[in-house]
């Protein structure tokens, strides 16, 4: 069996499942720009907000806090950065370098800000088929006669598909390493470099499997979308999701 | 009448390497053929020719008269392919949406779609998982799931590349089932195979290749006892002089 992938679509029928897509996409785009806004009371009441939706729509928590495991220590990176690189009044200090009060602050702020975006992204994916996603963004692009808006759309919803199977790939190489003792080797760039190379090598090969496995099955941008309707619960989830954006910038 | 009509076909690839060598060959509707060879001896280059994945270097593939490489489209619905790794295969999130995806690549009108996925998932005994993760199926019925996903293009002929590959005993007896049923449902069946063992007590010919060409063409049960020569196993039962039986008994 295989493991099961936070980043991708989960079957369900909760309320964020029921959305119509094209205000998915919306809200996904106007609450990360609001997140930039916002400080720790409206920082608290979105993931409060975001947490009750994600757990709602069938998020495994435990699951998905190890597979964005990497995105936290990106963010501890940003964290650290952000607490020596700030002036300020100096909380701790160590010979020229010194870890600033308002450093901590603004870094923590950054932080949260960015979780939110990730939390936000994440109800998109799990709750949206990558054909729905398709369907939207040819929807969207459709008064714009310039942009070959078929192609587009089908670019968007093959690299959400192929999120997960990336995952996949980099979990067997790095089994497949450590099956072969490459802990032992300390040099990370040794190991970055014994890494990269055999999983981009393994990305290609299963792309071009997968494009195989689509031309088998008569794949072309022509083919039948996914049902676009939208209803009075599109609307209202619309009018909550402006509220809650004009409560976090004002 | 025959459904597929192969004439002087010969396939190189880009480095030179030879894959197929005048091949011709005839196989009747409603078939149960297996093509045996070792490693590298054609077989899946052969089958990529049926629904125009590969198209020949030299010579003629026709489905039902028709060339397959002037109606791509149509021979990819006609010639649906099981491929040896069933996870390459899988392109839907959803069990449903899987088995979805070669319909809607046709433009049916959505309640076909859900019609021939309905009948497929019936067909193959997975509708109890619609809206499971493909991922998280076993073995055996992620074969089944792409199964589906080609019985919903309705295609005449099926073609396995390799069906029991990294399969279990319980997943081996599945699929042989399946295929066993759609034989007896109308479909043509073709599968290439290095191991007869599970298959040839239910096919009616047996093509054997090597080095790209064909060598032996003819009833399984005349060819037994050369297949060895051509770096294919005999049947353990054949081998002790007893009848082979099918592995579903």
């Amino acid at each position: 069996m295989a493991e099961l992938n936070v980043l991708g679509f989960h079957a369900g029928s909760s309320v964020l499942h029921q959305l119509d897509v094209r205000f998915k996409l919306m809200f996904l785009v106007v609450i990360s720009l609001s997140s930039l806004k916002a400080f720790v009371p409206s920082l608290s009441l979105l993931t409060l907000v975001l947490m009750v939706a994600l757990i709602h729509a069938g998020l495994p928590l435990k699951m998905a806090l190890k597979d964005l495991r990497y995105v936290f220590l990106l963010l501890l990176f940003m964290f650290i950065a952000r607490s020596l690189s700030v002036p300020g009044s100096s909380v701790v200090e160590f010979k020229t370098v010194s870890v600033t009060r308002e450093g901590l602050y603004e870094g923590a702020i950054v932080c949260w800000r960015l979780v939110i975006v990730i939390m936000t992204g994440l109800s998109f994916v799990l709750t949206t088929r990558s054909s729905e996603i398709k369907a939207a963004v040819e929807w969207m692009l459709k008064p714009f006669p310039s942009i070959p808006a078929k192609r587009i759309a089908t670019m968007m919803s093959l690299i959400v598909r192929f999120i997960p199977i990336i995952f996949e790939q980099a979990k067997k190489t790095g089994d497949a390493q450590r099956a072969r003792g490459v802990e032992n080797r300390k040099n990370p760039v040794y190991r970055l470099k014994m890494f990269s190379i055999p999983l981009i090598r393994r990305i290609f090969e299963r792309a071009d499997k997968l494009v195989l496995a689509m031309e088998a099955r008569c794949y072309s941008e022509n083919r039948t979308d996914s049902l676009l309707s939208s209803g009075v619960r599109d609307w209202i989830a619309l009018v909550g999701v402006v509220c809650l954006c004009l409560i976090i910038i004002l | 009448m025959n459904i597929i009509e192969i004439n002087n076909l010969s396939h190189r690839f880009a480095d030179g390497t030879v894959g197929l060598e005048n091949i011709n060959l005839c196989i009747s509707e409603g078939a149960f053929v297996v093509i045996a060879g070792p490693n590298g001896s054609g077989k899946t280059t052969l089958l990529k020719h049926l629904n125009g994945l590969l198209l020949p270097t030299k010579g003629v593939v026709r489905l039902s008269g028709v060339s397959v490489a002037k109606n791509l489209a149509w021979s990819r619905q006609m010639v649906g392919m099981v491929f040896q790794d069933a996870d390459s295969q899988i392109v839907g999130e959803t069990v449903s949406d899987d088995v979805a995806f070669g319909p809607e690549n046709l433009c049916l009108d959505r309640d076909d779609v859900k019609r021939r996925v309905a009948r497929a998932l019936e067909t193959v005994g997975l509708h109890h998982y619609k809206d499971q993760k493909p991922h998280l199926l076993s073995g055996g019925e992620k074969r089944r799931l792409a199964i589906a996903g080609i019985l919903a293009m309705e295609p005449k002929v099926l073609v396995f590349d390799e069906p029991f590959s990294s399969l279990d005993y319980p997943g081996v007896k599945q699929i042989l089932a399946q295929m066993i049923s759609l034989h007896q449902a109308g479909h043509t069946i073709l599968v290439a195979a290095h191991d007869l063992e599970k298959l040839i007590a239910h096919t009616d010919r047996l093509i054997i290749m090597q080095d790209g060409g064909i060598v032996r063409d003819g009833l399984p049960s005349q060819l037994l006892w050369e297949l060895e020569a051509f770096g294919i196993r005999e049947p353990c039962a054949s081998r002790l002089g007893m009848k082979v039986h099918s592995w579903l008994n």
